[in-house]
C-alpha cells in the first residue's frame, strides 16, 4: 500500500479525502488503481497528471517504483514556457 | 505605384499637380514607409524630394535660419548655429525616434504628417517658425501652427510642397525648451508635450513668450493665455501655477491607449512649467 | 566510472563547463547569414495570407470566397470547412488548437482567422482577402476576467467547463483548482496582523522580435516538408499531422533559427494553414505574420485578478496564507491559473495555506505559455502583501523572507516536499551584495521579491557521432532559443575530453531523431544536456570497446580519462593511451562508425528559486518611473555557460520591467485591440534600463549529472513583484494594478493624497 496526496479540488471526487491509500508498486499501477477505485477521478487522469515521488516530479514514466514510505503527490500536468 | 525623384523643385510641383491619383511626398519616409508597409495607404505616386539640392541647405537669413525641407534631424542636431539660437527646437528634433530614425526623419515631414503628437510642432510653434510652401500658384509662407488641421490632415493644397522652415532671429537674453512625456526614454510618441520660448529684459523679467502644447487636442496648440501669464513676471511659483492652469484650460484631449483626459490635462501644465524654467535658464535668467 | 548512474551528481573539476566560449551560431547571427522562419524560399512558391475577424465575438453565418478564387493569380482559398473531415477525431485540446488556427462557426476574438488564401504575390493575396465575403452576426463580447465570470456575461462556449467547476457559475468559468494544507482559519487566528488585497494584471505578450513564419510544401503524393520558426518542431509535426489528417512520417519539419519565443512559440498558428493551402494549390506556400497579426492572433499571457490574504506575527512569521486567482486565458480553456495557484506561496514554508484558481474564457486570443506561465502574477500579489506586512511591522523584508523561506524538507504549498533548493542562498547573496545597502534619494524606493518555478524535463533524444577525423557531431531535437548549442558542445567536450570547437551541435529535423518535447519549461540545458552527457558516455563505452579490441584485452579493463582510452591498471597490461582521434581514425576497420545515443523521458529537473532587488525613482508629478538599479540572484544549480545563464537572468528582469511598467493589451469598447504594434505596446528599450546585475548562485541539482537546474523561466517570476514593491515605496502608495504606467501611478498618488 502506498499513500498518495491529491490536490484540493480533487478531494470531492475522492470522498472528501486528501490522502488516498492504494495498492501500487509503480506509477502505472497507481494511476490504474486510482481510476478504478475513484471513477470520478477518471476525467482528470485522462486529461493528464504529473506525479511527484519523494520530491522528484514525473510526467508519464509508468515504471517508476513506489515504496511504502514514498511521498507521492498527484499534480496537474506540468508544462512551461 | 510610380516613384519619381526630380532634381528641381519646379519639376516636383509639376509632377505633383499633374497626378490624378493619390500622391505623396517622400522626405525621410519614417512616417510614409511605415504607413505603406502597414497597408494604410496605397499611393499612385511617390515623389521623393531628397534629390533636390536646395532642400538640403541650412542657411543664415535675416539673423535667423532657413532650413531646407529635406534636412534630417541628425544634420540639424549637428548645426552649431541653429543649436545656439534655438536649442529647444533642436532638442525637439533630436529626440524624434532614435539615432537611426533621426538620420532620415525631417522636421518638415514631422509637421506635414500632421500628428497632434508630432514632437517638432510645439517647439516650432513656440519659436514662431514659419513654413515656406511651393505650389502651382507660386510660393507662400505660413506660421507653423497653420500646418496641422486635424490628425493626419495638413493645410497643403494639391500640388504643394513644403520647401523650407524659417526660424527667426531673436533678441538677446532669449531661450526656448521642449519637453515631452513618454513612458519610455526613446522610440515613443508623446503622451503630452510642451514647448516654451521666451525673452527676458535687462532686469530678468519675461518680456515676450510663446507657449505651445502637443497631444492634448486634435492639433498642436498655441496657448496665448499661458504666454500672457509669463510676460512681465520673473516666473515665480505663483506665475508658474497660472501658466499651468492656463495650459490645462486650453487642453481638449481624448482618452486613448496613450493616456487619459485627466492625465494629459494635468501633465500639460507640469511640462509647461518645467519647460518655462529651462527656457528662462537658457535665456540667462534665474533658475 | 559512473556510466550507468546519470542521476548521481558527479561533481568534478570541470575543464570546459563553466567557461564562456563563443557561441557557434554567433557569426551567422551578426552577419545576417542565419536563416530564420521567413528566410527560406522554394521554386514556384506562393504567398499565403490570412483574413481575420474584425469582431471580438460573432457568428459566422456564411463565407463566400468565389470572387477571391476567380481572381487571376489566386491558387487556393481555405476556410474552416476545409478542416471538417478531421474535426471529429480530435481530442478537446487539439480541437481547440484547430478552432484557434481557423474559426469554425464563430469568430471568438478580434484577429481570429476566418479564411486564408495562397496567391502568386502579396498584392494579389491582399486583393483576394478583400474579395472574400464573410457574413457575420455580431454578438456581445466580454474581455475582462472578472466581468467574464459574472452570471450574465456573454457566453463564449456552451460546454467548455469540466467537472471541477461547481454548479451556478457562468459558462465562461471552465476550470477550478484548489491546493494547500493545514487550517487557514486557525492560522489567521494566530496572526498579529492580517493584510488582504486585490490585484490586477493586464495581458502581456512575449514580444519576441521574429514574427511567426513558415514555408510549407506538400506534393501530390501527400509527402510534405515544413520549414518553421518554432520552439518545438516535433510538436508542430504531430499537431499539423493531426489537423491535416496525415501520417506523422509524411511530414518532415525543420526548425529555423528562432528570433525569440519565451513560450509563445510552443503551439501552432499559421503552420496548418500553410500546409492546407499548399495541399490545395499543389505549390509551396510561405506565410509570414505581420507584427499586427502577432499581437492580435498569437498567444499573449493571461490577464489576472487575484485576492491574497496573509497573516503574520509581529516577529515576521507567516501563520496563514490564502489566495484566490482568476485568470482569463483567451477564448479557450487553458489559462495557466493552476500553475499560479501552485506557485503562489511555493517559496515559503507555510503551515496553513490554501489557494483556489479559476480558469476563465474571454473574447481575446488564446493565451500561450510565457516563461513560468502563471507564476509572475501570483508572485506579484503574494510578494506585495508580504512587503506591506513588513512595512506595517517595520521589519526588514529580506530577513522576513529568510525566516519563512522554504528549505530542504519543507512541504510546499502544492504538496511536494523539497529536496535540495537554493532560495535561502539567493537571499543571503542579496544581503551580501552592495546593492542591498546602497543609499536612496528622494522619490526613490527599493523593492525585493522572491520567485519559484518548477522546471521540467521531458522526452528527449540525442545522437552523438564520432567522425573519423576526431571531431564530433551532436544532433539534438530541441530548438536553440538561448545559446543551448554552445552548452551542448561544452558538455559533450567535457565528457569526451576533447576541445570545445571539436564538437558541432545541430538541431536535427523531425525525420532524423526520435521525438523531443518542445524547448520549454527551462528544460533544454537540463534534459538535452543530460541526454548529451549520456550519449557521450555511450560513445565512450564504444570507444573503450574499440581500444580493448586493438589491445586484445577485456572491455572492462579499459577506462576513459581526459580524452584517452587507457588500460585500467597494471593487471590490464601496458599500452600507450589511445586518443579519441586515434580510435576514430581506424573506426572503419574496428567495427564501423562510432556513435552514442540517448532516448530518455528526463525527470529530476530541480526546482529553481530567485531573489530580485530593484531600485526605482518615481516622478510624482508625471508618474513616470525610472529603474535605477536591478540585481538578480538566482540558483542555476550549475552554470554550464555562465554568459547565457546571465543572459536568461537579465532577459527575465527586462521582460518583467516591461510587464510591470508599460506592457499591456489595450482594447476599445468595440473589443478590438488598440495597440497591435511596438509603438504602443511598450517593451522596454535599451535606454530605459540600467545594467542588470546578476549573481549566479549554485546549489547543485541532484537530478542532473553536473547539477544543472533550468534557468530560463524563474527569472521572470519575481520582477513584477520586486518592481511593484520598489515603485510603491518610491511613490508612497501601494500599486495594485499592473502595468504601473505613468497615468496609473499619478492617479494612485492623487488618490492617496485625497485629491
Ligand atoms: C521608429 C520610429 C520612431 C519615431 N519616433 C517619433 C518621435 O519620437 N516623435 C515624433 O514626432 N515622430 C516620431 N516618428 C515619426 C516620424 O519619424 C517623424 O514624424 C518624422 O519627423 C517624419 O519625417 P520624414 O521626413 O521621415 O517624413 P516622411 O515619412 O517622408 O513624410 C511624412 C508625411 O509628410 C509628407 N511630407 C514630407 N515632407 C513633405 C514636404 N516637404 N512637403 C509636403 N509634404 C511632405 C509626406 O507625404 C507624408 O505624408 C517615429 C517614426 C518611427 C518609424
Amino acid at each position: 500500500m502506498v499513500t498518495v496526496k491529491i490536490w484540493g479540488s480533487l478531494k470531492e471526487a475522492a470522498g472528501g479525502r486528501s490522502e488516498l491509500r492504494v495498492e501500487a508498486a509503480n506509477i502505472r499501477q497507481l494511476l490504474q488503481r486510482l481510476g478504478a477505485e475513484y471513477p470520478r477521478l477518471q476525467p482528470q487522469l485522462k486529461r493528464g497528471v504529473s506525479v511527484s515521488v519523494d520530491g522528484r516530479i514525473y510526467r508519464d514514466a509508468w515504471f517508476t517504483e513506489l515504496k511504502e514510505d514514498s511521498e507521492i503527490v498527484l499534480l496537474p500536468r506540468l508544462s512551461g514556457g | 505605384m510610380r516613384y519619381e525623384a526630380p532634381r528641381k523643385l519646379k519639376r516636383a510641383v509639376a509632377l505633383l499637380s499633374a497626378e490624378s491619383g493619390v500622391a505623396r511626398v517622400l522626405a525621410g519616409g519614417t512616417d510614409l514607409l511605415v504607413q505603406l508597409r502597414s497597408e494604410r495607404i496605397e499611393p499612385d505616386l511617390i515623389l521623393d524630394i531628397k534629390r533636390i539640392e536646395s532642400m538640403h541647405a541650412i542657411a543664415a537669413e535675416r539673423g535667423g535660419y532657413r532650413i531646407g525641407a529635406a534636412v534630417s534631424c541628425a544634420a540639424l542636431g549637428e548645426h552649431a548655429g541653429v543649436k545656439q539660437l534655438w536649442p529647444g527646437v533642436v532638442e525637439a528634433a533630436t529626440l524624434i525616434g532614435s539615432t537611426q530614425v533621426q538620420g532620415r526623419a525631417t522636421m518638415a515631414g514631422n509637421l506635414c504628417n500632421a500628428s497632434p503628437a508630432a514632437d517638432a510642432a510645439p517647439a516650432l510653434i513656440a519659436a514662431g517658425a514659419t513654413v515656406a510652401i511651393a505650389g502651382p500658384g507660386g510660393r507662400r509662407e505660413v506660421p507653423a501652427e497653420a500646418i496641422c488641421l486635424a490628425p493626419g490632415r495638413n493645410a497643403l493644397e494639391k500640388g504643394e510642397i513644403v520647401e523650407s522652415l524659417y526660424l527667426p532671429a531673436r533678441p538677446e537674453r532669449s531661450g526656448d525648451a521642449y519637453l515631452r512625456l513618454i513612458p519610455r526614454s526613446e522610440m515613443d510618441i508623446a503622451v503630452v508635450s510642451a514647448g516654451v520660448s521666451l525673452s527676458l529684459d535687462a532686469a530678468g523679467r519675461c518680456s515676450a513668450a510663446r507657449v505651445a502644447l502637443g497631444a492634448v487636442a486634435p492639433r498642436p496648440l498655441r496657448v496665448e493665455a499661458a504666454a500672457a501669464a509669463l510676460i512681465g513676471s520673473d516666473l515665480d511659483e505663483a506665475v508658474l501655477a497660472v501658466l499651468a492652469a492656463a495650459c490645462a484650460a486650453a487642453c481638449d484631449p481624448i482618452d486613448d491607449k496613450r493616456g487619459t483626459v485627466e492625465y494629459r490635462t494635468e501633465v500639460a501644465g507640469v511640462l509647461a512649467k518645467r519647460a518655462a524654467v529651462i527656457a528662462q535658464t537658457r535665456a540667462g535668467g534665474a533658475a | 566510472m559512473p556510466l550507468d548512474h546519470p542521476q548521481d551528481l558527479t561533481i568534478k573539476d570541470f575543464k570546459i563547463v563553466g567557461q564562456r566560449p563563443l557561441r557557434p551560431d554567433g557569426i551567422d547571427k551578426v552577419t545576417g547569414r542565419a536563416r530564420f522562419g521567413a528566410d527560406m524560399n522554394a521554386p514556384g512558391m506562393l504567398v499565403g495570407r490570412v483574413l481575420r475577424s474584425p469582431h471580438a465575438h460573432a457568428r459566422i453565418k456564411s463565407i463566400d470566397s468565389a470572387k477571391a478564387e476567380a481572381l487571376p493569380g489566386v491558387k487556393a482559398v481555405v476556410t474552416g470547412a476545409d478542416f471538417g473531415a478531421v474535426k471529429d477525431g480530435l481530442d478537446d485540446g487539439m480541437l481547440d488548437v484547430l478552432v484557434n488556427c481557423m474559426a469554425q462557426d464563430k469568430a471568438l476574438y478580434d484577429g481570429h482567422a476566418v479564411a486564408a488564401v495562397a496567391a502568386i504575390s502579396q498584392t494579389v493575396a491582399r486583393q483576394a482577402l478583400k474579395l472574400i465575403e464573410v457574413d457575420y452576426e455580431v454578438l456581445p463580447h466580454v474581455l475582462d476576467v472578472d466581468a467574464a465570470m459574472q452570471p450574465d456575461a456573454p457566453v463564449l462556449h456552451e460546454e467548455a467547463a469540466d467537472e471541477s467547476v461547481p454548479a451556478g457559475f457562468s459558462k465562461n468559468v471552465v476550470r477550478r483548482y484548489e491546493f494547500g494544507h493545514g487550517d487557514v482559519a486557525k492560522g489567521f487566528a494566530e496572526a498579529d496582523r492580517i493584510v488582504e488585497r486585490r490585484f490586477k494584471t493586464e495581458a502581456a505578450h512575449q514580444g519576441y522580435i521574429e514574427p511567426h513564419a513558415c514555408l510549407a510544401a506538400m506534393g501530390p503524393d501527400g509527402q510534405a516538408e515544413l520549414w518553421v520558426c518554432t520552439q518545438g518542431h516535433y510538436m508542430v509535426r504531430n499537431t499539423c499531422a493531426a489537423l491535416l489528417g496525415m501520417d506523422a512520417s509524411q511530414l518532415r519539419v525543420t526548425a529555423s533559427e528562432i528570433g525569440g519565443g519565451f513560450g509563445g512559440k510552443t503551439t501552432v498558428f499559421i503552420e496548418p494553414l500553410a500546409l492546407a493551402l499548399s495541399r490545395k494549390a499543389g505549390r509551396p506556400v510561405k506565410m509570414t505574420m505581420s507584427r499586427e497579426e502577432v499581437f492580435r492572433a498569437t498567444g499573449p499571457t493571461s490577464s489576472s485578478s487575484i485576492d491574497v490574504k496573509i497573516g503574520m506575527t509581529r516577529e515576521g512569521r507567516i501563520t496563514a496564507a490564502s489566495g484566490e486567482l482568476r485568470y482569463q486565458g483567451g477564448a479557450f480553456p487553458g489559462s495557466p491559473v493552476e500553475f499560479g495557484a501552485m506557485s503562489a506561496f511555493a517559496a515559503y514554508d507555510v503551515e496553513n495555506v490554501k489557494t483556489v484558481g479559476w480558469d476563465v474564457v474571454a473574447n481575446r486570443p488564446k493565451q500561450a505559455a510565457y516563461r513560468a506561465p502563471g507564476a509572475p502574477m501570483a508572485a506579484y500579489a503574494v510578494e506585495s502583501v508580504i512587503d506591506e506586512l513588513c512595512k506595517q511591522f517595520d521589519l526588514d523584508p529580506l530577513s522576513v523572507r529568510l525566516k519563512n523561506a522554504a528549505v530542504e524538507g519543507t512541504t510546499s504549498s502544492f504538496g511536494v516536499t523539497y529536496g535540495k533548493i537554493g532560495l535561502s542562498a539567493t537571499l543571503e547573496a542579496a544581503r551580501a551584495h552592495p546593492h542591498y545597502s546602497a543609499a536612496l534619494g528622494p522619490n526613490q524606493g527599493r523593492g525585493l521579491a522572491c520567485g519559484f518555478w518548477f522546471n521540467f524535463g521531458g522526452e528527449t533524444c540525442v545522437s552523438l557521432n564520432v567522425n573519423a577525423d576526431g571531431t564530433v557531431g551532436l544532433s539534438v531535437g530541441t530548438p536553440d532559443i538561448g545559446g543551448s548549442r554552445a552548452s551542448m558542445c561544452q558538455m559533450a567536450a567535457e565528457e569526451l575530453g576533447i576541445a570545445y570547437d571539436k564538437v558541432r551541435t545541430v538541431v536535427a529535423d523531425t525525420a532524423s531523431l526520435g521525438y523531443n518535447d518542445v524547448t520549454d519549461g527551462s528544460r533544454v540545458t537540463f534534459a538535452s544536456g543530460l541526454a548529451t552527457i549520456q550519449a557521450a558516455r555511450d560513445a565512450i563505452r564504444k570507444l573503450c570497446g574499440r581500444a580493448a579490441r586493438m589491445w586484445g584485452i577485456d572491455e572492462d579493463a579499459v577506462i576513459w580519462e581526459e580524452g584517452y582510452a587507457k588500460p585500467a591498471g597494471g593487471n590490464a597490461g601496458s599500452f600507450e593511451p589511445l586518443s579519441l582521434a586515434e580510435i576514430a581514425a581506424v573506426s572503419a576497420r574496428t567495427g564501423g562508425p562510432i556513435a552514442g545515443h540517448t532516448e530518455v523521458n528526463a525527470d529530476g529537473a530541480g526546482q529553481s528559486f530567485a531573489t530580485h532587488l530593484v531600485d526605482s525613482e518615481v516622478d510624482p508629478e508625471t508618474g513616470k518611473v525610472k529603474i535605477l538599479r536591478y540585481t538578480v540572484f538566482q540558483d542555476a544549480g550549475k552554470a554550464i555557460h555562465p554568459s547565457y545563464v546571465e543572459g536568461q537572468f537579465q532577459g527575465g528582469a527586462v521582460q518583467g520591467i516591461g510587464w510591470a511598467l508599460n506592457e499591456e493589451y489595450i482594447y476599445g469598447e468595440d473589443g478590438r485591440l488598440q495597440n497591435p504594434g511596438f509603438l504602443d505596446y511598450r517593451v522596454p528599450v535599451a535606454s530605459d534600463l540600467p545594467m542588470i546585475d546578476t549573481v549566479i548562485v549554485e546549489v547543485p541539482n541532484p537530478g542532473h549529472p553536473y547539477g544543472v537546474r533550468g534557468v530560463g523561466e524563474t527569472s521572470i517570476v519575481p520582477p513584477l513583484a520586486a518592481i511593484a514593491n520598489s515603485v510603491s515605496a518610491a511613490a508612497a502608495v501601494r500599486m495594485t494594478h499592473l502595468p504601473m504606467s505613468p497615468p496609473r501611478i499619478r492617479k494612485a498618488i492623487e488618490e492617496a493624497a485625497g485629491r
